[in-house]
């Protein structure tokens, strides 16, 4: 087989990097957006006051925009498995596909049949049956969060699965380790979380916007006060959980950690600092310009003051004897494969766990083909392979800080929102609504970054330790990935502009273009469950 | 309360703690988030009947 051209295998990554961010960009507000509608709906249903009614239906107008959009730019990713990816498919699929069936076939499904009945249902169901509905609406959108990133964490902690060698590909062994895989349990949580930041924001900002221009007051402030409530919970959630997946990538992907702290040589406990700031050079294999905060970096990645954290050049000679094995592996199976012979099956077993190792160093063989290295040129592909194994280092390390600067600012921000808030004084505090409004598109930044950090840090692999991402890609040409690429990007650019435009419309009309509601003393009363007992 | 209701009520409690002991084992994370969202939906939702209850007390068109 003809090798894969790198341009391919890099258009195929711009392509799918370009496709997933911008679709990103859509759903964290979908996930956090259903359930701040669900908070107020339960308000609305418990105490009875229609102002709690017009939040939900407002803000489940510039959630419905937001889904829409979202559903639409989510369903060509798939695709791009099988068009562009169709190697990795082919080896992964059997695992892949499982968690992405179910997510099409159960929540996908249920949250599109709610969510229907959650926008023309206000009239037609009864007050718990509307409020039961938006909750599986919200139980939905996550539910779909959830198996997108049980698939994803697949890729980076494979579990589950072996490889079977007379099939040449993964085969799944159990939906359980898959399902309950430690880096899908903390990543759903932090993705999820995440949203609920975003769509906190969103609702802090536009609230802000309607108070600083005196209109909407009662509305504004209400809602204002659940979202910084609803923010500074989830905030110190997502730092929690970003704490979790950082141990769990520090046990299971030592390069991707590295990396990200921009540790090129083995720290020396307790005092090493956490950088941050630095220049990383990959090129060189060291920082330019650290600023660091010493005693940080060890507990805060090993939860010890003892452990030390591997560099990325220790890392490197480590690499060393897996490349071998890797190899050793790939050529007792090519004999196998021919053979049936047991001994060489024998061979390939006690190299199995390397194997990936010897996809990569194919990369630097005669042909792709590591049968085909001169036994005298062994040492000089291993060589060859070792710097591999590192992501890009630049992007990871500033990727993540942003990421992590971005999660201490909104921490601030919803702090100060929930006390000023609760002390009934945001219009005395002009500075902070502004900058509750300005800071509305941060949290989806944060979230893309976030992205950026665990699968620039993935790299070089697609399913880590076992299948490179330069094996991965489909056999395309390179005309075929540019056009492809600028009619992604054009139909996304204007899928974007359009939510754009229909989020400003939206939020500038304001909650009386969905019916005047009460003045900010009076909430107006409906028939509450507290009005019910008797209040 | 009716039977029914009361049967409906212990049903679900049982399957509560069922999950709380299952996911809450395997899924700690899992069984946080669940935990979490609810806490999350809850304050959120306490804090606008706050705000109701601070505006009875002490009416005022400041926010």
């Amino acid at each position: 087989m003809e090798p894969i051209s790198s341009e391919v295998v890099d258009l195929s990554r711009l392509q799918f990097a370009v496709t997933a961010l911008y679709h990103f960009m859509f759903v964290p507000l979908t996930l956090g957006l259903t359930f701040m509608l669900a908070a107020m709906e339960t308000v609305y249903v418990v105490t009875g006051r229609k102002i709690y009614k017009d939040m939900a239906q407002f803000w489940g107008k510039l959630f419905g925009i937001n889904f829409a959009l979202g559903v639409a730019t989510g369903i060509t990713m798939e695709f791009e498995f099988g068009t562009n990816w169709s190697m990795y498919s082919r080896f992964f699929g059997d695992m892949f596909g499982t968690p992405l069936a179910i997510e099409g076939l159960m929540a996908f499904f249920m949250e599109s049949t709610f969510v229907g009945l959650m926008f023309f249902g206000w009239d037609r169901l009864s007050k718990p049956a509307h409020l039961a509905v938006t909750y599986l609406v919200a139980l939905g959108s996550n539910l779909s969060a959830l198996w997108i990133l049980v698939a994803n964490a697949s890729m980076n902690v494979p579990q589950g699965t072996h490889f079977d060698p007379e099939t040449m590909r993964m085969q799944f062994d159990s939906i359980v380790q898959v399902i309950f895989n430690p880096d899908a349990q903390a990543k759903f949580v932090h993705t999820s979380v995440a949203g609920y930041v975003c769509a906190s924001m969103l609702v802090m900002g536009i609230s802000a916007f309607y108070i600083l221009r005196g209109r909407h007051k009662a509305f504004a402030a209400r809602s204002f006060r659940m979202a910084a409530l609803f923010g500074i919970i989830s905030t110190v959630a997502v730092i929690t959980l970003g704490d979790v997946l950082g141990r769990l990538v520090y046990e299971h992907q030592p390069t991707k950690l590295a990396a990200m702290e921009g540790v090129w040589r083995t720290t020396k406990p307790p005092y090493e600092p956490w950088l941050a700031f630095a220049i990383p050079d990959d090129a060189k294999q060291e920082n330019d310009l650290e600023i660091g905060i010493p005693f940080v970096l060890t507990p805060l990645v090993t939860h010890s003051f003892t452990a030390p954290i591997t560099g990325m050049k220790e890392l490197e000679d480590q690499a060393g004897p897996r490349i071998s094995s890797g190899i050793a592996a790939l050529t007792a199976l090519k004999a196998w494969r021919a053979s049936g012979s047991a001994s060489d099956l024998a061979a390939f077993n006690a190299h199995k766990a390397d194997m990936g190792y010897g996809f990569l160093a194919a990369r630097h063989a005669p042909g792709q083909d590591v049968t085909a290295i001169p036994a005298g040129q062994l040492d000089t592909v291993v060589n060859e392979t070792k710097p591999d194994i590192l992501p890009n280092v630049f992007v990871t390390f500033w990727a993540f800080r942003i990421m992590v600067f971005l999660s201490l600012w909104f921490f601030a921000v919803f702090a100060f929102g929930s006390y000023v808030s609760l002390k009934n004084r945001l219009e005395r505090n002009p500075l902070l609504l502004k900058l509750c409004l300005w800071s509305i598109p941060l949290p989806i930044l944060a979230t893309e970054f976030g992205w950026i950090t665990a699968e620039a840090g993935r790299q070089p692999w697609t399913v880590f330790d076992l299948l490179p991402t330069y094996l991965s890609a489909s056999t395309h040409s390179v005309g075929y990935m540019l056009f492809s690429l600028a009619g992604f990007a054009l139909i996304y650019s204007i899928f974007i502009a359009a939510e754009l435009y229909l989020m400003f419309k939206f939020a500038r009309l304001g909650p009386e273009e969905h019916g005047a509601h009460a003045r900010h003393d009076d909430p107006g009363h409906e028939d509450g469950l507290v009005v019910a007992l008797g209040e | 309360m009716r039977l029914p209701t009361l049967l409906g009520l212990a049903l679900t409690l049982v399957v509560a703690l069922l999950f709380a002991v299952f996911v809450g084992d395997q899924g700690p994370w899992y069984f946080a988030w669940v935990i979490g969202t609810v806490m999350i939906v809850l304050i959120s939702g306490a804090g606008a009947v706050l705000m109701d209850a601070q505006n009875e007390q002490n009416p005022s068109e400041e926010v």
